[in-house]
């Protein structure tokens, strides 16, 4: 060992090693001091379980023998492998794939409960299975929802019911169990789980709590993102998606639904085409019998804003009449509110007119496909509160919109009892619902079963239906009523229209003309009139009291209006009141756009602007006939110019052209003018006297966007007084709007349509919406759509400019 | 001689116990904890100096009373003894129990072979010297002990909390420091707050708990006597039944149970069988839930993301603690990956055992937690894992190594790995030209991705570094050549590198783990 006197050089990992073998080694005699020069490595192990006997023998082993022998390896509890009912508990086989396996992690968790069922529930199952039949997995489900709802608290068994889709008994049955299980059960769930941290730290020793998260080295990541929030992020996405697919499913049963429709009604056409049931005779008969049931589903149920909008004008303006839909909705009073109530527009009434009646016309057949959209979707959608696409919502300033925090309730049913203890007056009952008898100021008449909408822009639009008593009702003047309307007034003065009450007529299909009088005197029959101009001084001098802040001066409003129609520039001469002639004119005007229209929609094409095209099915000789009257901007302004030339019988006569069948056929009055219009008129408006400056300041600072007016305001029966509301809204954006130079080139617009108003509504036609859309609408669509960041600010014009309208 | 009513937890008798050969042995064990069982106690017990894994529950007449040391009277308060992170890791820190003498030694039992009498076993006893002071347990005891017995008595710690840093100064040895922990009354968790133990935990800043970064071995600073105990009976995991071996966080309403079930392919936990019949109606696992990675014969690996497959990395990775007594579940399993091997046969891809690895690693570990599960032990799987560790290092090219520290298994499982492994290189290697052949450490690290000092110390183990002629020299003597080809013989189990279809992703580029 002398030798050691010199120091060994480090090992280096770097040098290559020579190999000795056998008979080559050295003597190792010579190496083995020299050896302890490199230093020992650590084993890796505690220091105290190297020490441990069963190791240091197995070590001691392995170095004698340079292999393992069985009696020195290190001793371990036994583990069996018999488990003899092995092959029953995992049942079938399993071929490996040829393939490696490959999987989607998050495809991993399935729907499947977390609860799994023991031996006693199975007891209780087997009990439970006498009386009714209950799966395993469903009892599994059922006590894994009652497992993950409770934490400490267990839910109790109100929540229980909510929470499990079963029937009463065995929910009662099944939560009684789980409580009493729970209750002996060891653990904090029937679900053996993890014990979890608590974020207060007092887990941070327990040793049965396991997977803590890693919060603080998460910190220190600079990019990383809170996890618990990207997860929330991840779920809301989840959610919205299968609401969209909810959505998408209601979708697509209501188009096969209308689809089924539409080849119903054809068949129905055709049948009576081969028949020759031209004047719907037959179809009456049958009709006849039918129950009522089946074709008022919707009425009671409308969702839609302006039935809402009603509800709360009621709740200013309480009639005693009750109407139909006053029952439905008691809605919380909204800032909108005091708009509409201010009615110097002209407003149509709208009778409610059963459809029951065996009243055929050719708008039945084609009812289905104006239906769609705005009722359908209406009622399809009963979302509790108004999501924020509904700001978007081409409704517009009109619509209606949820609020959160507010409680609406569904309609009443009950109101539709509300019935004529006359049996004559049964069948005009049933019409009622719908429709209500209306006259007109002008042309002074009465046009018998009509309900009134609000179209696009406001317009106001008559469906009228014919009945059997038409040619009675036709003879009602008007002026016969005034006597009492004025005294019936209070019924509504929200309207522009008395409405009065109508009377009865006998079943025999013909009241007489004194029945109905009589009946409508005595408040038995409601009936419509447009309101005289006192009348709607009061009303909204009322609205001036109800809503302080605001100044509701209609005469100074009806004033300037006149002044801004005179003071307008434009080719259109429209100036001062409306004659009759003008009406008339522009019915037919109304009638060709129409046809045109309707041209379109069956053939798809794009090539009918040509005016003159005739509607191939023109059997609606008149234009309360007609089945699709589409009104555009023309009739747009004349609507306007009707409201704006103030007197009261114009109106009526806005009103009046505005009628149609009793469909919901009619399109919708489409918004027009651009914001360059709306500037001009509001400088024109700040031209006429009667104008504060104030109002002006706020409309110009709003209004220079497009001028939209999406008041997609489908009228129903309940809608019946307050679309007053909405329309005094709505036709005052149209004053503003339509009643402008543009109207000349929306005009022409209507007469050779944009390309892409065309395409538009083509689309829509596919789409069976084509009523809707026409193209001037498709052309206010673009407008909108280029205008949409400006959109929300529209609703604050809506606002504004009903305040202007109001000082 | 004592009374079976007098045994209480933290005293030391011999136990009967019966070893492999079959044969009666009377090991010294520690009393753990007492439970009573229907007027019956139990008793379980620690064998000292062999693993925990080996405790168990024992009747009072496998007890030599005859024997019995009982504890020393503890103070009553909270003191430091627990000292629960200090491992004493290296060998420099063993210091030699002589030296503490003038030190504070603690009222622990004392390990005893010879034969007190009974009376003055009962002055070293708790009753002797009720209530004693902290202040006096730094004094010497008394000295009705062998010099012996002194050397073996190491103080784990000081029981004064104004002692400054006693741990590194005085460590303690391992049975010092089991006799502490089994101290009945003894709050380790009042302990885990004490200043030295947050000197053992500073690394990471966060007091009474672990580490973050890492794998999920456990640095004992959460050893308490709940976790000292093995808390599930028996496991049934498919064909086998397994009794663990150590402790595992199931649900506590579980560890009651005599069995526990467990579905074979997702490893769901169900307390009785018709629980796992349920779940098997609704589990269609036939695998573990992640992608194959590798597959040759009936032997296939699959990776699991810690934090794609929580469920099925947690519930492997609490069958895996009942075996492992130094892994910890305390963190999430996020940053790992799990490859779990698996033997096919006609009803699925059954586990056989697996091994955790961290998706980055700072210190070079390519295994965090390795199992072969027990019914598969000793039949080559254990370095068949290991071998696939190191192949998927390859594949990644870097060199890796087990985290530590490993356990008696672990070591004499890697030992053997390391040691076949190299020696298969060493003789393969060809003299070129008639010189002699030769190797770099370096070299072989590279080509088998063992880490450079795990080269270094199988050689070392291996006894093949001289020194001779003024270089190192490595020599391949007879018996170990024999002895490695005997043994490769028998190794038939091996990982075919071109079955493995492993494109290592690079972690440190994903936001996430």
């Amino acid at each position: 060992m002398s030798k050691l006197s010199f120091r060994a050089r480090a090992l280096d990992a770097a040098k290559p090693l020579p190999i000795y073998r056998g008979k080559d080694m050295p003597d190792l005699n010579d190496c083995v001091s020299i050896n302890r020069a490199v230093p020992q490595m650590p084993t890796g192990m505690e220091k105290e379980e190297e020490s441990e006997h069963h190791l240091q023998r197995a070590i001691s082993a392995q170095q004698v023998f340079r292999e393992k022998k069985e009696s020195m390896v290190i001793p371990v509890p036994e583990a069996e492998s018999n488990v003899n009912y092995y092959n029953r508990l995992y049942k079938g086989e399993f071929k490996q794939p040829k393939q490696f396996i490959h999987i989607q992690p998050f495809n991993l968790d399935n729907e499947q409960p977390d609860y799994d069922m023991d031996s006693e529930d199975e007891t209780l199952l087997n009990r439970l299975n006498r009386k009714m039949e209950i799966k395993p997995l469903q009892f599994e489900i059922m006590i894994d929802r009652l497992e993950k709802a409770s934490s400490n608290q267990l839910v109790t068994l109100q929540e229980a019911k909510l929470l499990l889709n079963e029937d009463d008994y065995l929910i009662k049955a099944v939560y009684d169990y789980w409580v009493r299980k729970r209750k002996n059960c060891r653990g904090p769930s029937l679900i053996p789980q993890i014990k979890q941290e608590k974020r207060d730290g007092s887990t941070n020793n327990d040793p049965y709590v396991a997977f803590r998260r890693r919060t603080e080295k998460m910190q220190t990541r600079k990019n990383r993102k809170n996890d618990e929030a990207s997860y929330e992020k991840m779920l809301k996405l989840r959610r919205e998606f299968s609401r969209a697919i909810t959505i998408l499913e209601m979708i697509k049963r209501r188009e096969k639904t209308k689809r089924e429709l539409l080849h119903l009604t054809l068949e129905v056409v055709e049948k009576r085409y081969h028949l020759g049931d031209y004047g719907g005779e037959i179809l009456n008969e049958v009709k006849i019998n039918r129950s009522e049931k089946e074709l008022y589903t919707t009425p009671a149920t409308l969702h839609n804003g302006n039935h809402h909008k009603v509800q709360e004008c009621k709740t200013k303006h309480p009639h005693h009449l009750s109407l139909k839909e006053e029952a439905s909705d008691v809605v919380r009073q909204k800032k909108k509110y005091p708009k509409k109530p201010k009615a110097e527009v002209l407003i149509t009434s709208q009778q409610p007119t059963p459809e029951t009646l065996p009243v055929i016309n050719k708008s039945d057949i084609k009812q289905y496909d104006f239906h769609s959209s705005d009722e359908d979707e209406f009622l399809q959608v009963p979302s509790p509160v108004s999501e924020p696409e509904e700001e978007n919502d081409p409704d517009g300033p009109c619509a209606f919109r949820r609020r959160a925090g507010c409680q609406y309730y569904a309609p009443r049913l009950d109101q539709t009892n509300h019935s004529f203890e006359n049996s004559e007056l049964a069948d005009l009952d049933k019409l009622r619902y719908r429709h209500c008898l209306t006259t007109l100021t002008v042309p002074s008449r009465c046009i018998g079963f009509a309900r009134r909408r609000i179209g696009r822009g406001g317009r106001v639009i008559m469906d009228r239906i014919s009945t059997e008593h038409d040619p009675v009702l036709k003879q009602i003047d008007p002026e016969m009523l005034n006597g009492f309307s004025s005294s019936s007034q209070t019924v509504d003065f929200s309207c522009n229209f008395s409405r009065t009450n109508a009377s009865n007529k006998h079943c025999e299909n013909r009241l007489s003309l004194s029945e109905i009088l009589s009946n409508i005197r005595s408040c038995r029959l409601q009936c419509f009139q447009p309101r005289l101009l006192n009348l709607q001084d009061s009303d909204s001098e009322e609205c001036t009291s109800r809503k302080p802040g605001q100044t509701v001066n209609n005469k100074r409003i009806s004033a300037a209006s006149v002044a801004l129609l005179n003071t307008s520039k434009n080719g259109i001469s429209v100036t001062g009141g409306i004659t009759e002639e003008q009406f008339q004119t522009h019915q037919q005007q109304l009638v060709q756009m129409q046809r045109q229209q309707l041209a379109q929609l069956q053939q798809k094409q794009q090539s009918q602007h040509s005016s003159q095209q005739t509607h191939p099915k023109a059997q609606g000789s008149s234009t309360s006939d007609c089945m699709s009257k589409t009104l555009d901007s023309a009739s747009a302004h004349f609507a306007a110019s009707a409201v704006v030339s103030a007197p009261v019988p114009s109106r009526g006569e806005v009103a009046k052209e505005q009628n149609t069948g009793h469909n919901n056929i009619n399109g919708v009055v489409q918004p027009s003018g651009t914001s360059k219009t709306l500037y001009s008129t509001n400088m024109a408006l700040s031209s006429s006297p009667g104008i504060s400056a104030v109002q002006l300041v706020r409309t110009v600072g709003h209004t220079t966007t497009n001028h939209l007016i999406p008041a997609l305001c489908t009228s129903s029966p309940q809608t019946l007084p307050m679309n007053n509301s909405c329309l005094t809204n709505a036709v005052h954006l149209n004053n503003v709007s339509v009643v402008s130079p543009v109207n000349v080139h929306i005009n022409t617009r209507t007469s050779a349509p944009s390309p892409t108003a065309l395409k538009l509504a083509t689309v829509a036609a596919s789409m069976d919406r084509v009523p809707k859309v026409t193209p001037s609408s498709a052309i206010s669509s673009i407008a909108r759509e280029n205008h949409e960041p400006e959109r929300l600010g529209l609703n604050g014009i809506a606002e504004t400019t009903v305040a202007m309208e109001v000082t | 001689m004592a009374e079976v009513g007098e045994i209480i937890e933290g005293c030391r008798l011999p136990v009967l116990r019966r070893n492999q050969d079959n044969e009666d042995e009377w090991p010294l064990a520690e009393i753990l904890s007492v439970k009573d069982i229907s007027g019956r106690k139990l008793f379980y017990v620690h064998y000292i100096d062999f693993n925990k894994r080996l405790d168990e529950w024992v009747t009072h007449e496998r007890l030599d009373l005859k024997k019995i040391q009982f504890p020393k009277k503890e103070a009553k308060t909270p003191t430091k003894n627990g000292l629960p992170g200090s491992r004493p890791g290296s060998p420099e820190r063993e210091v030699p129990a002589s030296t503490q003498a003038s030190g504070k030694t603690l009222p622990i039992p004392v390990q005893i072979t010879l034969r007190f009498n009974l009376p003055k076993e009962r002055e070293a006893i708790p009753g002797g010297e009720p209530d004693q002071p902290l202040s006096s347990s730094s004094c010497l005891q008394p000295n009705h002990r062998s010099t012996k017995r002194k050397v073996e008595v190491v103080s784990p710690a000081t029981p004064v909390p104004s002692e400054t840093a006693p741990a590194s100064v005085f460590p303690q040895n391992g049975s010092a420091r089991r006799a502490v922990a089994a101290q009945p009354g003894r709050k380790r968790k009042s302990n885990c707050l004490g200043t030295d133990e947050d000197s053992q935990d500073s690394s990471d800043g966060i007091p009474s708990a672990p580490r973050m970064t890492g794998s999920l071995v456990s640095d004992r600073s959460h050893d308490d006597i709940v976790t000292r105990m093995k808390n599930i009976e028996c496991i049934e995991l498919g064909r086998h039944r397994l009794k663990p071996w150590y402790f595992s966080p199931y649900p506590q309403e579980l560890t009651t149970l005599p069995v526990l079930y467990l579905c074979e392919f997702c490893l769901k936990y169900g307390r009785s069988l018709k629980c796992l019949q349920r779940h098997l109606t609704k589990c269609d696992l036939r695998h573990p839930p992640g992608n194959e990675i590798y597959r040759k014969g009936t032997i296939s690996f699959f990776e699991i993301d810690g934090r794609k497959n929580k469920s099925y990395s947690q519930n492997l990775c609490l069958l895996a603690k009942c075996f492992l007594d130094h892994k910890t579940l305390y963190y999430d399993t996020d940053p790992f990956l799990f490859y779990v091997m698996t033997e096919y046969d006609s009803k699925g891809f059954h586990i056989v055992g697996y091994f955790s690895k961290e998706k980055e690693s700072t210190e070079d570990y390519n295994v965090a937690c390795i199992l072969t599960l027990p019914p598969y032990q000793r039949r080559g799987y254990g370095k068949l894992l290991i071998e696939f560790s190191y192949e998927l290092s390859k594949v990644e090219g870097k060199t890796g190594t087990p985290e530590k520290p490993l356990s008696d298994l672990g070591l004499l499982s890697y030992r053997s790995y390391w040691s076949q492994t190299i020696l298969e290189i060493l003789m393969g290697l060809k003299s070129e030209s008639g010189e002699r052949p030769q190797i770099t450490i370096n070299e072989i690290s590279e080509i088998t991705s063992i880490k450079k000092e795990d080269v270094i110390s199988t050689l070392q183990y291996l006894n093949l570094i001289n020194y001779y002629k003024g270089q190192y020299i490595l020599t391949l003597s007879e018996d170990i050549v024999d002895g490695h080809e005997r043994a490769m013989l028998k190794r038939l189990l091996r990982i075919d590198s071109k079955c493995l279809h492993f494109t290592p992703k690079d972690w440190s580029k994903r936001g996430k783990w």
